[in-house]
């Protein structure tokens, strides 16, 4: 559905995306990860031809979207981080403007949308006077509107209160299992993508680290809890068996492929080390994400080692 | 398709209060004008400077006369600030507001969405003008008769027509002072197409038409008038004149045509170029 291949983006001298390559199946909902600044606005906006890259194909829907913005566009809706609207207008109104510019609608489908996402009562009210969580439903039905068969979401949960966030991600769900869209969804909010998404992406410092089905990144996980009577006799030990390739925190270490629990407890117990309690850790996108991040981290450190 | 953006636009144009500053501005100017021109000296200079050339005073202090009047500062002074305020923000808002992203969310082109706001701009210049016009003949009608035309603008106009002519003469010059208009609007949507604030947008087509009225004061540049576009703004009043200077007010016509048509193109290539962020 979405397709980007080498795609780079320089403002200026700053690289904001630098040889992404990326592709979203057709059905999946997407989820679209990284740090502030990572390069995952800049992305969606080439997505949507608001952004044109420096370099590299952006292709929506089978067709490119720098040559053919028009038809890539035709089956997309867009929901970005506060939505904005034009506040003197009615929501219907709203409405109106914005989906002419995919195709004329008729009052009866605005109706519907109205309905579908439960802003029947308010639509002829300014939108001045919208609550947050009533804009967020606005701008989804805005996006609604043309029959989309891909959405793509921006942050859709900033600046929501909890029960907004269970909205919207009901909504995200409900969206994926009735209407059958694909969903790119781009967030901060690693417990909501880790509950919506089959498949995800993160990006760092402009380029993509990692990308694949979300139980990758369960199977990726090889942190293990370690209490044991002295841990860095333990680390020593593992080490020099060629068993762990990192710790942390005085009771985590990190076993090498192939390396399972059971070995690592029989080599503690001869060399004389007390195990009180090993156990691998929780399997969390957060711990994934953050455990990815810190090694990129570690390797750009390393990397400006020789520099400095 | 094209209707409809188009009907989107003016729905956003005139749904907005600012939209409205310029019109009710021309309102309160007018009246003002009106009340100095009756009960201050300006009445009676202007019946001495018809008894000086020879005419009647009272054939000739009529509505049509005192229209005019009001109008020459008005197209000088307020119609700029009016036209550049909406110009400097038909782009330039709605990027700083976000609702250009949205818009660009979806499949059409810049270029139409462009053409379709700078229309809806023209449509609000040509409303504004024929809208003063309108204000000032008849908020003039109310206090004096509706009788011959005298017309003064050192070294541009001066005529003295019967009722009939100068009422078509009246209209006819309002044509012109629509072009005059959208070429103030079309200067500052060309700045609101770049990525920056619609004030600056409006500030930077108001320092280019100062500049150019500087410039024009300056006896040096006499010879490069035409090159100015207030020179080609003052268009409208030679069509007072008798006969009116055809081949002038042509080449002038073409010359703001020809303005509007640069800034435009010149701000589509800029907008078409630069990236939509939030």
């Amino acid at each position: 559905m979405i397709q980007l291949s080498n795609v780079r983006k320089e403002f200026g001298r700053r690289v904001a995306v630098n040889d992404l390559s990326l592709a979203v199946p057709s059905g999946e909902i997407f989820g679209l990860l990284g740090h502030n600044g990572a390069g995952k606005s800049t992305a969606i906006g080439m997505m949507l031809g608001q952004v044109w890259p420096t370099a590299g194909a952006v292709r929506v829907c089978g067709h490119d979207v720098t040559r053919h913005r028009a038809r890539a566009l035709q089956k997309v809706g867009a929901i970005f981080e506060s939505p904005a609207f034009y506040d003197y207008l009615s929501g219907w109104r709203n409405l109106e403007i914005l989906s002419t510019y995919t195709a004329p609608t008729s009052p009866q489908r605005i109706r519907e949308v109205l309905d579908w996402v439960g802003l029947s009562q308010r639509e002829h009210s300014p939108v001045r006077t919208y609550s947050h969580g009533m804009r967020a439903r606005l701008a989804l039905a805005q996006a609604l509107l043309p029959h989309p068969e891909l959405l793509i979401l921006d942050e859709p949960g900033e600046g929501l209160d909890p029960e907004g966030i269970h909205e919207i991600r009901q909504t995200v769900l409900r969206l994926h299992r009735e209407l059958g869209l694909t969903i790119l969804l781009s967030s901060h909010l690693l417990s909501e993508v880790e509950q919506l998404c089959t498949r995800i992406a993160v990006l760092h410092n402009g380029r993509r680290v990692f990308q694949g089905r979300l139980e990758e990144t369960r199977r990726r996980n090889h942190w293990v809890r370690l209490q044991v009577s002295d841990f860095a006799a333990a680390v020593r030990v593992l080490e020099n068996a060629g068993s762990i390739s990192n710790h942390r925190e005085g009771e985590r270490i990190a076993l090498c492929p192939g390396v399972e629990t059971d070995e690592v407890v029989r080599r503690l117990v001869a060399a004389d080390i007390a195990v009180f309690e090993i156990a691998r850790e929780a399997d969390s996108l957060e711990s994934f994400y953050l455990s990815l991040m810190s090694d990129y981290r570690g390797e750009k450190g390393a990397a400006s080692e020789p520099e400095a | 398709m094209f209707y409809l953006h188009l009907r989107n636009e003016l729905w956003k144009l005139f749904g907005k209060k600012r939209t409205y500053i310029g019109f009710a501005m021309f309102l309160l100017a007018q009246n003002a004008m009106l009340l100095a021109f009756r009960f201050t000296k300006w009445q009676s200079d202007l019946e001495r400077m018809l008894q000086g050339n020879g005419y009647l005073a009272e054939e000739f202090i009529s509505a049509l006369t005192v229209a005019v009047i009001m109008l020459v500062p008005q197209i000088l002074l307020l119609m700029p600030l009016y036209t550049t305020l909406v110009g400097g923000d038909m782009v330039a808002k709605e990027a700083e507001d976000g609702t250009l992203r949205m818009i660009l969310s979806r499949p059409v082109s810049r270029f139409r969405l462009l053409l379709v706001k700078w229309l809806a701009g023209a449509i609000f210049a040509v409303t504004l003008v024929l809208v003063l016009g309108a204000m000032a003949l008849l908020f003039a009608r109310i206090w004096f008769p509706w009788k011959g035309m005298f017309v003064f603008a050192p070294g541009h106009a001066f005529a003295i027509l019967g009722a009939d002519e100068g009422w078509q003469r009246y209209l006819l010059a309002h044509v012109f002072m629509a072009v005059n208009a959208t070429t103030m609007l079309s200067l500052a949507f060309m700045f609101s197409c770049c990525n920056m604030k619609p004030a600056a947008a409006t500030i930077l087509a108001l320092s280019y038409l100062f500049v150019n009225l500087v410039l024009e004061a300056i006896p040096f540049f006499d010879r490069f008038e035409v090159w100015l576009l207030p020179y080609h703004f003052r268009c409208w009043l030679h069509v007072f004149n008798s006969p009116v200077p055809w081949v002038d007010v042509l080449q002038s016509q073409i010359v703001l045509v020809a303005a509007n048509l640069t800034v435009f193109i010149i701000g589509a290539t800029i907008f078409q170029m630069r990236d939509i962020k939030s």
